[in-house]
């Protein structure tokens, strides 16, 4: 279960205007990537942000078509801004409270694509089991088919 | 079923994904804050490294440095540390004792000579040859001579460790030094703190273990990343400062408001230290938040800057009342009582520094 950081007194500040300081630099940030595909990022954590100001920048950048959930020591939530291309990444630790939090400026953000290494891992894995373990690899023929019969259901 | 070498085969054998050591490195890049960009840079060096031997050394210390490194219950990101370093020696938390123990802690220097990071936490006894303080019937003094001479580097965490914190306050009967004042041929980092914020602890550790060297420090040898700025520099109730808000009293009005706690003897302006934006307990909360002004534990001599609950201006020898004032007028000033506060922290820090000169109180025996 997410546990939210409990409300601060801090929430009773008010924003400090520097959300609106932030879409400027967000602004800037996007500009380059759409000249030259040079991504970027930016850590909230490290500013004195303000829970106002969290607030009112979620609210100023709103919520874009794609959001996803990695679970992966702990849950992180990872959305798409209304403004494409610009990204909202928010890890949390197993025990809910947020570890880190940027917002990226990129096609994709970079934890969200399969990392070569853990493909490799995954491959050889994948291989162990067809070698060394039959029943497992009859397990997978079902499934298999189904995948293959729905494929072809489509067409 | 091969021996791991590097870090990332360690990981990978104990199934810890590479997408976890990116969302770790991510972590470390903000704590440490290094452009977000720097988790790629963090996760790859630290898949390729070697994992550390740690010897950590608790002289006159409480155990709350080791408390709040391992404060958490359940396995969090911040934790994957643990599985990128080798805890070769630590009384505490070893299962071995006696012999055994310091066996443990000598074949860690042998098999890793020159390589090997000591944690030391607790100051260390020199008065009387150090029998103040001993482990396995060594002093603390010979133990930290013997054990640091051929290690990489030194990490001296907790105040007592880095300035001779509490042990070392007046009349000091056991001559407490810092580790620095011992080892003078090191590379020393200081995380103070009383006890030090344990993400900056790990942190400097994920530091040095991706990038092979120190984080740049300050004049006191203590990481930049989280202590260059004041707890004042970074605190919410700052507004109130500047505006000449201040609670009086810990059940006044302006304590219940949650104005500035100055005048009850905050000591924010002159501690450097992260608490307000790592904040503790998982980022819960920190002694200002809870309504108590900052004490300035990670300052050199924090237990004999005078009374935790009067003013700094006070102490330097300035009115309270008069930074009272001037703060208020600050409100219209802009920022005159920012300004105010900061000739302050210098007066007070020149204060304390004088008082450092003049002979120590005499202890007897
Ligand atoms: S004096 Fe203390 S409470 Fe007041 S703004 Fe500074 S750090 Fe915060």
């Amino acid at each position: 279960m997410i546990r939210s950081n409990p409300i601060a007194e801090s929430d009773r500040v008010p924003p400090t205007g520097l959300a609106v300081v932030l879409v400027r630099e967000i602004a800037a940030r996007l500009a380059t990537f759409v000249a030259t595909g040079e991504a970027a990022a930016i850590d909230l954590r490290s500013l004195p942000m303000t829970d106002g100001d969290r607030r009112e920048l979620e609210t100023i950048l709103g919520q874009g078509d794609v959001s996803a959930i990695l679970t992966v020591a702990g849950t992180s939530e990872i959305w798409e801004t209304a403004i494409s291309g610009v990204w909202w990444v928010r890890h949390r630790s197993v025990d809910g409270h947020v570890a880190s939090e940027e917002i990226v400026v990129a096609h994709v953000p970079d934890i969200l694509t399969t990392q070569p290494d853990d493909a490799r891992d995954s491959l050889a894995r994948l291989r162990s089991l067809i070698e060394n373990d039959g029943a497992a690899v009859q397990s997978l023929r079902p499934l298999d088919r189904e995948f293959a019969g729905q494929t072809q259901g489509g067409q | 079923m091969t021996i791991p070498s590097t870090l990332g085969e360690v990981l990978a054998q104990q199934g810890v994904s590479r997408r976890a050591l990116l969302k770790y490195s991510a972590y470390v890049a903000s704590i440490l804050a290094l452009p977000a960009g720097a988790s790629r840079v963090i996760a790859e060096n630290l898949a390729k490294a070697r994992r550390q031997s740690v010897i950590w050394l608790s002289f006159q210390e409480c155990t709350g440095c080791t408390e709040s490194i391992t404060r958490s219950y359940s396995p969090t990101i911040e934790d994957l540390i643990f599985n990128l370093i080798s805890l070769d020696y630590h009384h505490t938390l070893m299962s071995v004792s006696g012999a055994a123990a310091e066996h443990a802690r000598e074949a860690a220097m042998r098999e890793n000579k020159g390589k090997y990071i000591v944690v030391v936490d607790g100051s260390v006894p020199v008065k009387d040859g150090g029998v103040y303080s001993t482990i396995a019937g060594q002093t603390n003094l010979a133990m930290l001579k013997a054990t640091a001479k051929d290690a990489l580097a030194i990490v001296s965490v907790g105040t007592c460790a880095a300035f001779g914190g509490i042990p070392q306050a007046r009349p000091n009967p056991t001559g407490a030094v810092a580790v620095s004042e011992i080892i003078t041929d090191k590379p020393i980092v200081n995380i103070s703190g009383c006890p030090p914020i344990p993400e900056a602890m790990t942190g400097t550790l994920a530091y040095l273990l991706s990038f092979g060297k120190l984080p740049e420090l300050d004049h006191l040898g203590r990481p930049k990343a989280f202590f260059g700025e004041t707890i004042h520099d970074r605190c919410y109730r700052r507004p109130f400062y500047d505006k000449g808000l201040f609670a009086e009293s810990f059940d006044d009005e302006g304590a219940r408001k949650g104005w500035c706690l100055y005048k009850v003897g905050c000591k924010g302006p002159i501690a450097y230290n992260a608490c307000a934006t790592l904040k503790w307990n998982g980022g819960t909360s920190f002694p200002i938040q809870s309504g108590h002004g900052c004490l300035g534990c990670s300052e050199p001599k924090f237990w004999d800057q005078g009374g935790f609950y009067t003013p700094l201006a006070a102490q330097a020898g300035v009115s309270g009342e008069l930074v009272g004032t001037a703060a208020v007028a600050g409100a219209a000033m802009g920022g005159a009582a920012a300004w105010i506060a900061r000739r302050h922290q210098r007066s007070h820090l020149a204060e304390v520094e004088a008082l450092d000169r003049s002979p120590p109180a005499k202890s007897k025996g």
